[in-house]
């Protein structure tokens, strides 16, 4: 089937393509330079055309949003949907059921989500999830920041047994890349603590966080992997933090990038939570302006921000010192978990209001960051749906980026605290995004901080992963526009994902199977083989499962997406 | 004035919803309306007509001008009133589940017994039941840690487990016995058993008043003794007597009242 989408306002920023009239063709499911006079033709003039969204952060299958909706029947509650034709009926806000987490990103124009939290053990169970989510394709990121293996041998400096060992694990549990939370301190979160810094040693094993993120950058680079590692640092959410966030990405400075395919070759997460000055929630300043300088003077980084939308929702994470923390803070219910040999994790639910001087800080930190950090390929947007806000909220961070005014107006007439003025520079910046800029981090910089090298682009041989809507940019003022910027990025007018459209007028119209998107090295089989062996003997002891029944078997990857790598290549 | 009279003339196995009939969405609607009207059934939808016949009489200008009569047994017929704000509400008969569950003003009488979550998250209005009820009256929705925040309850009757859990505002009146953990998790508000209870009232209470006439079974441990109070004023309430007073739940540093009725519970003085 050949389609033409006709005298659309482009915005592709990985051609240099901002605002252009030009017409996007597509025939079996991949965008092409032309089509013969029998291509269908959706008239889209004057209206906005962009690849189709990819969030490159958010916690969206997995056991920790099963235990998320289990034990908040009032989320679920809201957000409730009677089903259609096409559609399930839906529920949730800000931990939907799986069918209504891929129709509502496939409102909103997007074709791909990156779920950044997997433990391997619990891997089988994510990607039964992730079979349960429609129409966007998920890429999962397993967890290696607080793997008693990889603690072991950072610990050795033993690289190439780490990267081995990644290499081994990414096919067990069909995983993206590494990702590293709180590293070392969820491991003393077994022990009942935590570490504070880089340099603060996890109990037992006795190696610390920059050990363990240089060893895993390493190994990464040893790799090639398409992704870098991707950090949450240690100390989220501690008043004085900065140091530690700029520490971790300074450790891993020197470290050689090996993949053509990105530039960073360290991804900082939610860099909203680890961005404060001060010595505590008394005196706490923003520390914005130290870490988006660091970004600003480091191509070695990119970030996504973890956006606060001032919304009730629901913090879930790895991070399990940081969840009681936060439970001691609200007095929530908390729901905790111990992963074995590799990670932990908590939940606790969270009000975030822009009656709270806090919420109203962190609000402004997050946009602080977006407005400090020059290159927008360096920063994505993301709320760590759902720890600040849910993921349906991102076309109204879109409608606050565009206007100076509407953040203006919020502080003006207290719909946020002086907190998110006086403690920050939020007031004094008065820069607005371009829609080129939001294409930017929504969609080009997320992919190619992935190394994805089929979405994120209109070039032709890329998938036909495309989003319309209703706006046409050379009539709207987005700065004095916010209300209807936020209703065309929450309702598109066209998504469509394969080359088949999935959305109209806002509207799911047709449901597709989701692809999985996982990494393949090879050339690194007697590595792989050698340290199975090492592997082994540790895991018959103490596992609670064998490895048989560990691993991740085809057929919970029905439609996988294979990035192929030559190790080192 | 317009009076609305549903007479049940065939009760469903599977329970009925009436959140839908509340003063608020039928004020204007006339009886052909009603007619047309397919009332929820489990997943389906069938003609309220299959199961009440229909008289409705006078005019409203508002939900305020509404006086609804449901005639015989709805002990299968859920949300009575649900989410009113205005009105009244009158049920000869039993209701089911979640009656004046979330309502905000307005009236509702059960000249009979309601089931489990009667005035569940109530914020304001009149919930009268002149039998008895079950389970998590007055109370949040599973999982919420936000429970009843206004409004009044009477019940003539019993009430069963978890009575005005969560509370956070509003009153609660038992003239007959109540099961165990009346008042669990409040934070504020006032309930009153005039009857016995069996036990653990206001555990993991933080503030607020519960006052029983009646005998209590077990105290919970998280409770200490304050004083003996004589015709206390509690709320701006007077009553007269001699009561026990304990603090709590200390566990949780609990500042809540609860008082005793010290004749009827004296061999804890
Ligand atoms: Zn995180
Ligand atoms: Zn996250």
């Amino acid at each position: 089937m050949e389609y033409i989408l006709k005298n659309g306002i482009v915005y592709d920023p990985a051609n240099n393509i901002a605002g252009e009239k030009k017409d996007v063709m597509f025939k079996d499911g991949k965008i092409v330079d032309n089509v013969s006079s029998d291509a269908k033709v959706l008239d889209v003039t004057d209206k906005i055309v962009m690849p189709a969204g990819i969030d490159p952060h958010a916690h969206v299958a997995g056991p920790k949003l099963v235990v998320g909706r289990i034990y908040r029947p009032e989320d679920s509650r809201k957000g409730v949907t009677t089903k259609t034709d096409v559609c399930r009926s839906e529920s949730g806000f800000s931990i939907p059921s799986c069918p209504a987490t891929g129709y509502r990103y496939s409102r909103m124009g997007y074709g791909t989500v990156t779920e950044a939290a997997m433990p391997p053990l619990e891997a089988k169970h994510t990607h039964e999830e992730i079979m349960a989510i429609p129409n966007v394709d998920v890429t999962p990121l397993p967890l290696f920041g607080n793997n008693w293996f990889v603690l072991q041998w950072a610990k050795e400096g033993k690289i190439e047994e780490i990267a081995a060992f990644i290499s081994s694990w990414l096919k067990i549990t069909k995983g993206y890349g590494i990702k590293i939370v709180n590293p070392c301190g969820t491991e003393a979160w077994g022990w009942g603590g935590n570490v504070h810094g880089i340099d603060d040693p996890a109990p037992y094993f006795d190696v610390t966080a920059r050990e363990v993120l240089r060893a895993l950058s390493q190994a990464n680079e040893m790799l090639g992997l398409p992704h870098s590692i991707h950090v949450h640092p240690n100390d989220l959410g501690h008043p004085g933090n900065f140091p530690t966030t700029i520490n971790t990405l300074e450790c891993v400075k020197d470290i050689e990038k090996s993949s053509g395919m990105r530039d960073q070759t360290i991804h900082l997460t939610h860099a909203q939570f680890h961005s404060y000055a001060g010595t505590s929630w008394r005196d706490v300043e923003s520390g914005a302006t130290e870490v988006a300088d660091y970004i600003n003077k480091n191509k070695h980084v990119t970030c996504d921000v973890g956006q606060i939308t001032l919304d009730e929702t629901t913090t879930m994470t790895a991070d399990g010192p940081m969840e009681f923390d936060l439970h001691q803070l609200n007095g929530l219910k908390w729901a905790n978990k111990d992963i074995e040999l590799e990670t932990g994790s908590g939940i606790v639910p969270f009000i975030y209001s822009g009656k709270a001087p806090v919420s109203s800080f962190q609000w402004a930190v997050g946009l602080e960051l977006f407005l400090l950090i020059k290159d927008p390929w360096q920063v994505c947007l993301t709320t760590d749906h759902p720890n600040a806000g849910p993921f349906i909220r991102y076309p109204r961070i879109i409608s606050w980026l565009m206007s100076s005014e509407r953040r203006q107006e919020m502080m003006d007439n207290l719909e946020v605290r002086v907190w998110s003025y006086k403690r920050t520079s939020l007031g004094s910046l008065d820069r607005d995004y371009d829609f080129n800029e939001i294409a930017t981090i929504t969609r080009a910089a997320p992919a190619k901080i992935y190394g994805y090298q089929d979405r994120g682009e209109l070039t032709p041989g890329y998938n036909a992963d495309i989003a319309v809507y209703d706006l046409n940019p050379n009539d709207i003022d987005p700065i004095k526009e916010p209300a209807a910027i936020e209703k065309a990025f929450g309702n598109a007018m066209y998504t469509i994902k394969d080359g088949q459209i999935l959305v109209k007028d806002g509207e799911v119209v047709k449901v597709v199977p989701s692809h999985t998107l996982w990494t393949n090295v090879n050339g690194f089989e007697e590595q792989e083989k050698a340290v199975m062996e090492q592997v082994m003997p540790t895991f018959n002891r103490f596992y609670t499962v064998k490895f048989e029944n560990y691993k991740v078997h085809d057929h919970f990857t029905p439609y996988p997406i294979v990035t192929e790598v030559q190790a080192g290549k | 004035m317009k009076t609305i009279t549903l007479t049940l003339k065939k009760k469903s196995q599977i329970a009925l919803e009436f959140d839908e009939l509340i003063p608020d969405e039928v004020f204007d609607w006339e009886k052909d309306d009603f007619e047309n009207y397919q009332v929820p059934v489990g997943n389906k939808r069938f003609p309220l007509t299959d199961y009440f016949d229909l008289e409705v009489e006078g005019t409203a200008e508002g939900p305020e001008e509404v006086k609804m009569i449901l005639e015989g047994d709805c002990g299968r017929v859920k949300y009575i009133g649900c989410k009113m704000s205005a009105g009244e509400i009158i049920v000869n008969g039993d209701a089911d589940l979640h009656c004046g569950a979330e309502m905000t003003g307005g009236k509702i009488t059960v000249n009979g017994d309601a089931e489990s979550y009667a005035g569940r998250e109530m914020k304001g209005g009149e919930l009268e039941i002149m039998g008895s009820t079950r389970e998590f009256c007055g109370c949040s929705y599973i999982g919420d840690w936000r429970g009843m925040s206004g409004g009044k309850i009477t019940l003539h009757g019993n009430a069963g487990k978890q009575l005005g859990e969560c509370l956070s505002g509003g009153e609660i009146y038992v003239k007959g016995n109540c099961d165990i953990l009346a008042g669990i998790h409040m934070t504020k508000g006032f309930i009153q058993i005039d009857g016995d209870v069996t036990r653990w009232p206001g555990g993991q209470m933080k503030n607020g008043n519960i006052l029983i006439n009646g005998k209590l079974g077990i105290l919970l441990e998280g409770f200490v003794f304050d004083k003996i109070v004589k015709d206390p004023e509690i709320d701006g309430k007077s009553f007269s007597g001699k009561y026990i007073k304990y603090t709590g739940d200390i566990a949780l540093n609990g500042k809540g009242g609860l008082y005793l009725n010290a004749e009827k519970n004296r061999e804890l003085l």
